[in-house]
């Protein structure tokens, strides 16, 4: 069972209600929730906010292929995933991605969210601008995508 | 040929649009396309060695898969410029 989307959070916002009552199940024991939310210092700046840019329909995809991948490569019995990431001007403390998972077991959570994640950080075309204090901003360096050959 | 290259990330800065629309007078592949937008950036902002790196660096992708530089591009496709990622 899996979910995802890339939330426009000019217009919508990320919230743990909705992820609990996707990932909610009689046949899973253990569910777990990753926020990932913007912090207020990075290199030594002090951070305001985050405005982060996506390709909307390769986002989707990227989310799909990983939870698949998870599901293979993990094992998992019964797995749940709703994950979605927020597009546009993310405030101090505000949700910037939500992964919840839930598995028969709690050790198969702890792998399945950390294994999504982790799998964002590399293959994903999502981009972070973080604003400063004053007008500053500026875009953070990423990862360079693979080519597959 | 036309093609049109979607800006993402640090790339959306190249332009007060959502793209850019390259000319070229043959068939081309996305190597053709990464050298246009290194002259593009070269002539349009040739202080800033930050967006010639980005754009050195970056991937390309047509219909949601990300291609390889010898990718054979059609007249009027629509192609995205990937630079590095870092969601979370």
């Amino acid at each position: 069972m899996f979910h995802c989307e890339v939330v426009d959070v000019n217009t919508n916002e990320i919230t743990i209600e909705k992820a609990q009552k996707f990932i909610e199940s009689q046949k899973c024991g253990a569910s777990l929730y990753f926020l990932g939310t913007v912090r207020d210092h990075n290199n030594d700046k002090t951070v305001t906010g985050i405005t982060y840019d996506a390709h909307d329909s390769m986002v989707k995809k990227s989310f799909k292929e990983i939870y698949e991948d998870a599901i293979q490569k993990l094992k998992l019995d019964h797995p749940a995933a709703f994950v979605e990431h927020a597009k546009g001007y993310v405030p101090l403390g505000g949700i910037s991605v939500i992964i919840a998972v839930a598995c028969k077991h709690r050790a198969q959570v702890y792998e399945f969210s950390r294994f999504i994640i982790e799998e964002i950080k590399k293959k994903t075309p999502i981009w972070k601008k973080e604003h400063y204090q004053g007008e500053e901003t500026a875009w953070l360096e990423g990862k360079q995508i693979q080519v597959k050959k | 040929m036309k093609i049109k290259v979607e800006l993402f990330g640090v790339c959306r800065e190249f332009s007060d649009k959502d793209f850019i629309d390259l000319e070229f007078d043959k068939n081309i592949q996305i190597k053709d396309i990464r050298n246009e937008m290194i002259k593009f950036v070269e002539n349009k902002f040739p202080e800033n060695k930050n967006y010639l790196e980005m754009v050195k660096k970056s991937a390309f992708s047509s219909k949601d898969e990300i291609v390889e530089d010898e990718f054979m591009l059609n007249s009027n496709q629509t192609v995205s410029i990937i630079p590095p990622i870092g969601g979370g």
